[in-house]
């Protein structure tokens, strides 16, 4: 195989890409998807609820394998890696943001962003001043000390947003990252992804709302685990 | 940034340090504090069982060292027993004499039982005796069972001539006497004695206990006894014991040694230290029972804490975390659980060991067998019991764990 130069490469590349799950009857949650995504896109997902939105982006996100086809990550076949080094891909090049947030309840926010950090390399010396870092920048420096508990939904997005940034990934997914969350809340959390986006991070984002997808540079419609339309192709 | 990608040698490896496991197995833990802390209850109960177990048992066996020490374990008790024939035979003549002659023999005494009542005065019924024996005895007797005097004088060479009595740390609490003052005289037999004094318990001769203690002479005087003797102390050097008991019965009763019964005063407490042993082992066992338990309700709470903990297992999987992570995390967490509960047991049993030891005037002896058990089996217990729950997170597939609530 021909190697590429590295600006030809899409970021994301899916070929032919099934996913069923087992069981009576089995759910064919993905079938046949292909598209790609360049780096330094802001691509949103739209489709309704049980579209299979979620499981496209478990597979983009190397935490389920598809059943049929192909997902390389800059080129990168993996479906070849094995599960522990998926968790070093996942580790360094992904973050993620998830409609509940999953903040861990008993940490404070400065605690959760470092979680971000934990099994990567970085070093643990700096980690603390990492996170104080992110959080200032999502706008949190002044709940540093806050348990989830405390704090708002958006505030607590937020907090799940600076922990998916915090070791610098080339990618950041966000399932639902609005769903659970008010207008105002929408639009900060919103624009945070954008200014992530224009400093050169790929984003993935997955939403049932137009009006949220609209923001992305790119839209993919999404329905019964088929892309709607060829737009991302 | 994906530059090195392709090349697979080059792929960025999920990091965990040691510190980073404990600190995330404390918090999990530390999130749960009631339910934590009660799960390691149970090993708490059980370590602190078997190691207070061990500590009494082996402070009560220095104590009873320290006892056959002070008590000496070279105390022979020479008696008459069944001979062949079935008549009740007598110790001959002089057998005190011949014990006396052989080397390695230190120390003789003589007792001999006299029949008749004891009484605190002449008006008691007769048939009221409290079992309370008459003995006559020389005057090594105090020495050669190492006894002492709670109050009063022993028989000496003037006294022990006239009626007067010692008596028995037993026969003085049932003649209701808990000092010479109390009582002056006492009514043996037809006569009145006074009383000059009373023994502490002889842990060699518990008969002797339960004794008012006559002299030779005055048994001879007011019991007509003939100097007839019925049991010989004898003490000989300790490397010589065995010897000079062998060759006792025949240097006693040379026509028939079959007659003569020796036997060692310690031995007796040697018993007593391998009876105390059945209820060790009797607690031990329920010790072991409360560890099960304890590990079973460690194991409860961990698989509890995956099932609720599913959402955290599906985030750290998507912030990186390898299966083995997950799975070393929660066995910490049962590791860290089962310990802090040993530890906490092994200072229970400690506490209980010295509190009672204390309470019973022993030397505190903390087995060092008893807190490497409790150390052992905590971490075995945490190994067990969270080996399951750990590889039912490890193997959680992610998309599953990460399904919104």
């Amino acid at each position: 195989m021909k190697e590429p130069s590295a600006n030809t490469i899409p970021a994301l590349e899916l070929i032919n890409v099934s996913k069923i799950y087992q069981g009576t009857p089995p759910v064919q949650a993905l079938s046949n998807i292909s598209m790609s995504v360049a780096a330094g896109e802001f691509v949103g997902i739209i489709g309704a609820s049980g579209s299979g939105k979620s499981t496209l982006l478990h597979v983009i996100g190397t935490l389920t394998r598809p059943t049929n086809g192909s997902v390389f990550i800059n080129g990168l076949e993996t479906s070849d890696l094995t599960d522990q080094e998926l968790s070093g891909v996942r580790s360094k090049y992904v973050g993620f943001i998830f409609q509940d947030f999953f903040l861990l309840p008993g940490f404070t926010a400065q605690e959760n962003v470092e979680n971000g950090l934990l099994y990567t390399d970085f070093p643990v010396s700096q980690r603390k001043e990492r996170a104080s870092e992110i959080l200032d920048r999502v706008g949190l420096s002044h709940r540093v000390n806050h348990l989830p508990n405390e704090m708002s939904g958006g505030e607590q997005q937020r907090v799940a947003v600076a922990r998916a940034l915090v070791h610098k990934p080339a990618f950041v997914l966000a399932d639902e990252p609005t769903g659970n969350l008010d207008s105002a809340n929408t639009t900060a959390v919103l624009e945070l992804l954008l200014g992530l986006n224009s400093d050169g991070t790929t984003v993935i984002m997955i939403t049932h709302d137009h009006e949220v997808a609209d923001k992305a540079s790119r839209k993919i419609s999404f329905k019964d685990g088929k892309i709607d339309d060829k737009l991302g192709l | 940034m994906f530059k090195n990608l392709r090349a697979k040698s080059n792929l960025p490896s999920s990091h965990l340090t040691l510190l980073d496991t404990l600190k995330v197995s404390v918090s999990g833990l530390r999130t749960r504090k009631l339910r934590s802390a009660l799960s390691a209850l149970g090993i708490t109960i059980g370590i602190a069982a078997v190691v207070g177990v061990l500590g009494l048992s082996a402070s009560g066996n220095a104590d009873l060292i320290r006892e056959l020490d002070s008590l000496g374990t070279n105390l022979l008790t020479i008696e008459a027993g069944q001979g062949f024939s079935a008549e009740e035979s007598n110790l001959p003549d002089g057998a005190a004499d011949m014990l006396g002659r052989i080397t390695p023999v230190y120390e003789v005494s003589t007792v001999a039982r006299i029949a008749g009542p004891v009484f605190r005065n002449n008006l008691i019924d007769d048939g009221r005796t409290k079992g309370i024996t008459i003995i006559a005895s020389d005057l090594n007797l105090l020495q050669a069972q190492r006894g002492t005097l709670h109050n009063g004088i022993f028989l000496n060479e003037i006294n022990s001539k006239y009626p007067v009595v010692v008596l028995g740390s037993v026969a003085a609490e049932r003649l209701g006497i808990q000092d010479t003052a109390d009582s002056k005289m006492l009514w043996i037999g037809e006569q009145w004695f006074s009383l000059v004094g009373i023994l502490n318990p002889l842990p060699l001769a518990a008969d002797l206990d339960r004794a008012a203690i006559i002299g030779y002479g005055a048994a001879e005087e007011y019991f007509g006894h003939d100097g007839q003797v019925d049991t010989i102390y004898v003490r000989a050097y300790p490397a010589h014991v065995e010897d000079v008991r062998s060759v006792m019965p025949a240097t006693v009763n040379p026509e028939n040694p079959e007659e003569v019964q020796v036997s060692r005063a310690s031995d007796v407490l040697e018993a007593r230290a391998v009876a105390n042993s059945t209820f060790t082992n009797l607690f031990m066992g329920l010790g072991a029972v409360a560890l099960l338990v304890g590990g079973i309700g460690i194991a409860n709470v961990m698989v509890i804490a995956v099932i609720e903990r599913r959402s955290e297992i599906g985030l750290r999987r998507a912030i990186g975390a390898t299966k083995l992570h997950i799975g070393v995390q929660f066995i910490t967490e049962s590791l860290i659980l089962a310990c802090v509960g040993g530890a906490m047991g092994i200072l229970v049993g400690i506490l209980v060991t010295a509190i009672y030891a204390s309470t019973q005037g022993w030397f505190i002896v903390i087995p060092q067998t008893a807190v490497f058990i409790g150390i052992g089996s905590s971490v075995l217990i945490g190994g067990i019991a969270g080996f399951y729950p750990a590889m039912r997170a490890a193997n959680m597939s992610p998309t599953e764990a990460l399904r919104s609530n």
